[in-house]
């Protein structure tokens, strides 16, 4: 059977999995439709269609982003490999004529999937109202396209810790951990951890860019404050030294490598042998 | 006859644990062998080294595959059978479009199969898997596996959490495999292992101890079969100690009006009628065979006395 095919029939698989698992289903509801609260209500209250009223609601709707888009991303994603170990489908699946790459590109790909096509649907109406109500539709599509590097930096960071953990539990709570720090570790929490313990401040700067959730927030916000006057010590900085269009940028390659290298580890981890096995 | 497994120095370990060493072996098409031996023995690393599913030291070809290069492929040439049925989140019917899509067969092969094993889509599709017995799931991944008519069969202990008719009706299916089949079965169980297999093997330690047939075993085992005895209740302890003084207490059982006692072939006449002699009624008797692990411990209770 081709790589092909059998890629085909492990991603629908996998994207049948997520979209039927509650949790997954709960928040995206959720995602949605506050997506689309925000949205109608924003822009009718502002009294001001267009652009700035598009900035308003987009504050709100980073806000619930960054509260939602990391767990719809980890519930499937964490499910994906210690799930199945722990009820002994992983190792029937490895006895079948697949390669071990084709399982777990398979799942990669059909969370992601899963995970873009919800994000699609509920950034999607959203943008559409936005676009309609006189939003320039690239700043919608780059606002969409950080989500999805969002959504898939947290696939990522799932990935690796569903390969690494014994169990589906162990692996939420890595997860979910891993979210916690990530929101909590925001610049002013790390700014106060710079002043109490003297680190230079270019660590700070480069936080920026460590952390997934700051990374987007300040990609986001880059993208609808033009001067800067928002973005706070640090994407002030990077403004002063790279514009605007350079930090967007910066925020993208930062996001993209969270999408790349967990899942590259978590690649490496389900090549060991018996990475599959729940004995 | 072609061959179908071929090992060359197959060597496996965890960590500093060495799980099968160094075995060299042919098993021809259509050899049905079984894989006897103590728990951690390496049966089941030895199947999941023959799917390719764990890197080994050594060469291994399956029906000419080479495993270590081509796993995928050598994987499209058995059919598995584990121990634990997996709880797929899937209904029968997803079930047999996944597998059927998977090995690249049409889904009516699988469905003929699950007909066959009395589990029909038209009235069971629905059901999803985790709905379904064990002893269900376990014909199910059955069809599975034989639907793609594989030439090697691996089957690890797959009836282990099967009860007694979930297990009876899992070997009636696999006495439906074709001739031309290789089966290697993992079992601890002797009447699956006298039902399937023309050989067997006993692993030890990760090496092969034992190659031969189960009579063979039987006559090399020092494992006698057990005597059974019906008597009358007040008589009981009488046949008790009669029993003990000629085989020792290690070698006898009470319950209820039944005592047995566990002695060689030939000393079973002679101790029915010492019982006779002393007074003892005999209502019935019968005799059990040895257990498969009673075989297995005696093989090696008399390999420790040679």
């Amino acid at each position: 059977m081709s790589r092909a095919a059998v890629l085909r029939t492990l991603v629908r698989r996998e994207l049948g999995e997520s979209l039927r698992s509650r949790w997954f289903v709960a928040y995206s509801g959720v995602f949605l439709l506050g997506a689309l609260a925000l949205m109608l209500f924003g822009l009718s209250g502002s009294e001001i269609y267009g652009y700035r009223g598009f900035a308003k609601v987009m504050a709100g709707l980073v806000h619930l982003a960054l509260l939602f888009v990391p767990l719809m991303a980890l519930f499937p994603a964490t499910a994906a490999i210690a799930g199945e170990r722990e009820i002994g489908s992983l190792e029937y699946l490895v006895s079948q004529p697949i390669s071990f790459g084709e399982l777990f590109w398979g799942k990669w790909l059909g969370v992601s999937l899963a995970v873009w096509l919800s994000l699609c649907l509920g950034f999607g109406l959203a943008g559409a109202v936005a676009v309609y109500a006189g939003t320039p539709w690239q700043l919608v599509a780059l606002l969409l396209a950080l989500t999805l590097l969002l959504a898939e930096a947290f696939v990522a960071v799932g990935l690796l810790c569903s390969a690494l953990a014994r169990s589906r539990a162990r692996a939420t709570s890595a997860g979910l951990i891993a979210w916690i720090i990530a929101i909590g570790l925001g610049t002013l929490g790390l700014m106060g951890l710079v002043i109490r313990w003297g680190l230079p401040r270019f660590v700070l700067s480069l936080w920026a860019f460590a952390n997934p959730v700051e990374a987007f927030r300040l990609g986001v916000i880059a993208s609808l404050d033009s001067d800067g006057s928002l973005l706070g010590p640090v994407g002030g900085g990077w403004v002063a030294t790279l514009g605007t269009g350079g930090l967007i940028t910066l925020c993208l390659a930062g996001l993209a490598l969270w999408a790349l290298l967990p899942t590259l580890l978590a690649w490496w981890r389900f090549r060991r042998p018996q990475a599959w096995s729940a004995l | 006859m072609a061959v179908m497994i071929e090992a060359r120095g197959l060597g496996k370990r965890f960590g500093s644990r060495l799980v099968l060493d160094d075995l060299d072996f042919q098993v021809e098409r259509g050899v049905r062998l079984a894989l006897l031996g103590l728990n951690g023995a390496g049966k089941t690393t030895l199947l999941r080294c023959l799917m390719g599913v764990l890197s080994f030291e050594g060469a291994v070809q399956v029906g000419g595959v080479d495993v270590a290069a081509e796993g995928k492929s050598a994987r499209g040439l058995i059919g598995y059978v584990p121990q634990r049925p997996p709880l797929f989140s899937m209904t029968l019917e997803t079930m047999v479009e996944f597998f059927s899509e998977l090995r690249g067969i049409a889904s009516e092969r699988i469905a003929d199969r699950l007909e066959a094993l009395d589990l029909p889509l038209s009235e069971m599709g629905d059901l999803a898997l985790r709905e379904l017995s064990g002893g269900m799931v376990q014909k199910a991944l059955l069809a599975v596996a034989l639907a793609a008519d594989p030439p090697l069969l691996l089957l690890d202990e797959p009836t282990a959490n099967l009860d007694p008719r979930a297990r009876g009706e899992f070997m009636r299916a696999l006495r439906s495999v074709g001739s031309d089949t290789t089966v290697l079965l993992a079992s601890h169980r002797l009447d699956e292992v006298e039902m399937i297999a023309d050989r067997v093997w006993i692993l030890h330690e990760g090496r092969q101890v034992f190659d031969g047939t189960l009579d063979e075993l039987r006559a090399r085992a020092h494992a006698d079969a057990w005597l059974w005895v019906r008597t009358e209740p007040e008589r009981r302890d009488d046949a008790r100690r009669a029993f003990i003084e000629r085989a020792g207490e290690a070698a006898v059982v009470a319950n209820g009006t039944h005592v047995a006692v566990q002695l060689p072939a030939a000393g079973r006449a002679e101790a029915l009628s010492n019982l006779q002699v002393r007074g003892v009624p005999i209502d019935d008797f019968w005799v059990v065979g040895p257990s498969l692990e009673e075989i297995v411990q005696g093989f090696f209770d008399g390999e420790g006395e040679r």
